[in-house]
């Protein structure tokens, strides 16, 4: 059976080194970045390097110790103890990615502390057991500061037990050559929508909650890919998604006019 | 000689429809500025030009000239151009100023080459941009005597005086609370930019600069001369002045610079009774015990219009949400999810022949609200600069208190709302608006609408006595103190670093004591770090508008709540 290819990722600085340092010395990895700046990618990219699993969860406001650790099931009439995908990446030694690891509550992420210290442990309660963890185990979780620091946060000594990355969006050249990769539009096209996506984050300040990501970028030139006019393309994916003010959303309109005229 | 322009346009008061159509340049604007920028129509037969904060537009120009113009000017600001040390040195000398936006026009245009939109880079001049590296450079090159090419009509103007006048009025708060008086409050009308003298604009510019100083000599002189530029027996607010009086307290007679304290319209005086609580020391790394003294002032409503709610996302969604936040409880009788555990140990008990438990499921219930909040408005002079829109941060903030406290209200909370300001630290005071044993009525509406920016804000004080009240005659086992303010902290002897560190203590000691703490500031261009070095590790968080409001307050109270005792 071949190998999958490696997922698309452009490296922008020394992330990918300090991830691949951190997991040889068994280190938990926190990463910081604003939505759609390729985060996940970049966890995706690096589990394919080092030849992990990867598990993702998606965190969310109810997720429950249980959700991550395990619980019972009645099957007829007998239990039967389910792991949970932490439980199950522990025991496997794969990439276990917690998502926007702050809509979790702070009790659920307490259950990580084990697991991201010197101890590589993960107790049990309803087992009465710890497991350690299997080689090649890595506890990666992910948030966005800009928008969640004033709102959630992470406990500082679960903060504490990781070592940070923090991405931002890539630098000009380098989004144009993903946004060519992703979508197969030409250079000059992706150049004008990068260009876009750029003036757009700077006007971050007039009132847009979220700036136009590497993704609605991606999601741009995909729509234009497919035949849209690029203009028609950018509405939809750019003005559409980032806001639903419609002054803003005339003020974004306007940019995009002005920016991908022809 | 110095001319004196017309009287400053009436500003309508929709500055939507002001704007116009020109409303949709101002993403774009800010954008190429990465700032945030407004953009408005320019007088009839007025230049594109900007005062650093609005680029000022040709209405009936054509779309990409409007866009040109608009590219020029957000690129000066970007650029660094239009700094108040370029601003004084071209100040009444048009020709010098025609000069510097000859060569700086395109050297901005160059700096930010990267974000301009294709049509307007034809604009670069390289060789030009080529010959200057600098605002400082420019203007080098501006002083001299080469010849420079004449800028096109698509660079507009730049317009020392008024870029001056707006920083004034943007930087003048901490500034001149340091002097014995507050003509931050006067708007000058501005001499026209194309005369060119070396009048006394020139040396009030310099007394305003901060290498004059901002002692009680400076402020005298500045003083002067600005009263110089009055005319004769033309009161301060006069229709025939010069000046323009902004009324910041409405009533109080007062004219600005007198150094009387603040008198807040309708406010009776305050009660001598007061309450003294300590004052963190950052320099001496200790408390000052009995520091600051606070006095509960109440308002004489019958000044003050009843207060509008603003129409707009109603806040009692988000909230009823969270007062009644979904609680998981074990082992019930019903519910919507098994409880695995309880299942399991009834299933045992069953097979081992006992009596077993049927509750063996999980329920989902809303838990009954015990929570009272306290908001408290700063209502110091420094919330009566502009939040956009047309609107002063103290009318949002304001309008977000009323709203506030007609949701809490709506669903049960007990609610109290206090406006404070402060005048030294032996006058602290809290405005009553409404106790938490109040009714929610006009009464209310009307106090609250009869407040009026004024004093300054020693904002520890405030938090230390809005957490007392809350804690003392909340009555809940709850508690949440709601601080609107622009975290501007400043009052007599409570400056810069001093001020910063006082106002992360007294919400800590709250948060520690079990009240959870959240901090609202408004307006778009607001000192987002200024807010986080005031407000600490408190819950808080600025608004744009008044209507992101419904958006931001159920996760942000449920953090503050959440935070109790983590401080």
């Amino acid at each position: 059976m071949t190998r999958a290819a490696r997922p698309y990722y452009v490296p922008v600085g020394n992330e990918e080194q300090v991830f691949k340092a951190a997991f040889r010395q068994g280190l938990s990895v926190m990463l910081k970045g604003p939505t759609g700046c390729g985060k996940t990618r970049f966890v995706e990219a690096m589990a394919h390097d080092l030849g992990r699993p990867l598990i993702t969860v998606a965190c969310h406001d109810d997720i429950t110790t249980a959700d991550l650790v395990g619980r019972f099931l009645l099957r007829g009439g007998d239990t039967e103890w389910v792991d949970g995908p932490l439980t199950r990446a522990v025991r496997d030694g794969a990439v276990c990615y917690l998502d926007e690891v702050v809509e979790a509550r702070q009790d659920t992420t307490v259950v990580l502390h084990p697991l991201a210290d010197h101890r590589r442990q993960l107790p049990i309660d309803r087992l009465g057991i710890t497991v350690d963890a299997a080689a090649g185990f890595c506890l990666v979780v992910s948030y966005n500061p800009g928008y969640q620091s004033v709102l959630k946060d992470l406990k500082d000594s679960t903060r504490q037990r990781m070592i940070a990355i923090e991405l931002g969006f890539p630098p000009a050249d380098v989004e144009e050559k993903i946004l060519v990769h992703e979508t197969g539009i030409g250079q000059e096209t992706a150049a004008r929508l990068v260009q876009l996506g750029q003036a757009i984050r700077r006007a971050e300040a007039a009132g847009l909650r979220e700036v136009a990501s590497t993704r609605v970028l991606i999601a741009a030139g995909r729509l234009a890919a497919g035949g849209l006019e690029l203009r028609d393309a950018a509405r939809a994916a750019v003005a559409g998604s980032l806001t639903d003010d419609p002054l803003l959303t005339a003020g974004l309109i306007e940019m995009i006019d002005v920016y991908l005229a022809d | 000689m110095t001319t004196l322009s017309a009287a400053i346009e009436p500003a309508s008061p929709d500055p939507a429809r002001r704007r116009g159509k020109l409303g949709r340049f101002r993403l774009l604007a800010s954008g190429i500025a990465g700032r945030s920028l407004d953009v408005m129509p320019a007088a009839p037969g007025e230049h594109p030009w900007t005062d650093g904060m609005t680029i000022f537009l040709d209405d009936g120009a054509s779309a990409p000239g409007q866009v040109a113009a608009l590219a020029v000017q957000a690129s000066l600001i970007a650029a660094g151009s239009l700094e108040p040390g370029v601003a004084r040195r071209l100040a009444g000398r048009p020709a010098l100023t025609r000069r510097y936006l000859a060569v700086e026009g395109h050297r901005a245009l160059a700096a930010s080459e990267d974000v301009l939109p294709r049509p307007v880079r034809s604009l670069i001049e390289r060789h030009i941009a080529a010959r200057a590296d600098s605002p400082a450079a420019s203007l080098a090159l501006a002083l001299g005597r080469e010849p420079v090419v004449e800028p096109p009509a698509s660079f507009g103007a730049i317009r020392p005086r008024r870029l001056l006048a707006s920083t004034d009025r943007r930087q003048a708060v901490p500034a001149e609370w340091a002097g014995p008086g507050r003509w931050r409050d006067i708007v000058r009308r501005e001499p026209d930019e194309d005369a060119e003298t070396d009048g006394p604009g020139d040396v009030a510019a310099f007394f305003s600069s901060p290498g004059a100083g901002r002692g009680a000599l400076a402020w005298l002189l500045r003083r002067v001369l600005r009263l110089g530029r009055e005319p004769a027996g033309g009161p301060l607010g006069a229709a025939t002045s010069v000046t323009t009086r902004l009324a910041p307290w409405r009533g109080s007679g007062a004219t600005p610079g007198t150094g009387a304290a603040p008198t807040l319209a309708g406010m009776a005086a305050p009660e001598r009774r007061g309450r003294t609580y300590p004052e963190w020391d950052v320099n001496r790394g200790r408390y000052r015990l009995n520091w600051c003294t606070v006095n509960e002032v109440d308002p004489r409503p019958e000044n003050g219009a009843a207060l509008l709610v603003p129409d707009g996302p109603t806040l009692l969604r988000p909230l009823a949400r969270l007062g009644l936040g979904l609680g998981r409880f074990h082992r019930r009788l019903q519910g919507d999810d098994v409880d695995i555990d309880a299942a399991v140990e009834a299933r045992v008990d069953a097979l081992a022949g006992a009596l077993h438990d049927h509750a063996v499921y999980v329920e989902t219930l809303r838990r009954r609200r015990d929570l009272a909040v306290l908001l408290l408005l700063d209502i110091s002079g420094s919330s009566a600069e502009s939040a956009g829109e047309g609107k002063t941060v103290h009318e949002q903030q304001r309008a977000a208190a009323a709203m506030l406290a007609l949701a809490l209200h709506a669903l049960g909370d007990r609610v109290a709302l206090y406006g404070f300001y402060s005048q030294g630290r032996s006058a602290v005071h809290l405005v009553r608006v409404k106790s938490f044993n109040d009714g929610l009525d006009t009464l209310v509406m009307r106090r609250l609408g009869g407040l009026v920016p004024g004093g300054y804000t020693r904002l520890g004080a405030a938090i230390r006595h809005g957490a007392f009240m809350v804690e003392d005659r909340g009555g809940t086992s709850r508690r949440l103190l709601v601080v609107l303010s622009d975290g501007l902290a400043y009052d007599h002897g409570y400056e810069g670093r001093y001020g910063e560190a006082d106002s992360p203590r007294a919400l800590a000691e709250t948060r520690r004591r079990g009240t959870g703490c959240l901090c609202l500031g408004f307006g778009a261009g607001a000192d987002l770090t200024g807010l986080r070095r005031v407000f600490g590790t408190a819950a808080h968080a600025n608004v744009a508008r008044l209507d992101q409001l419904a958006g931001v307050i159920g996760p942000l109270f449920r953090s503050a709540l959440e935070a109790r005792r983590m401080a």
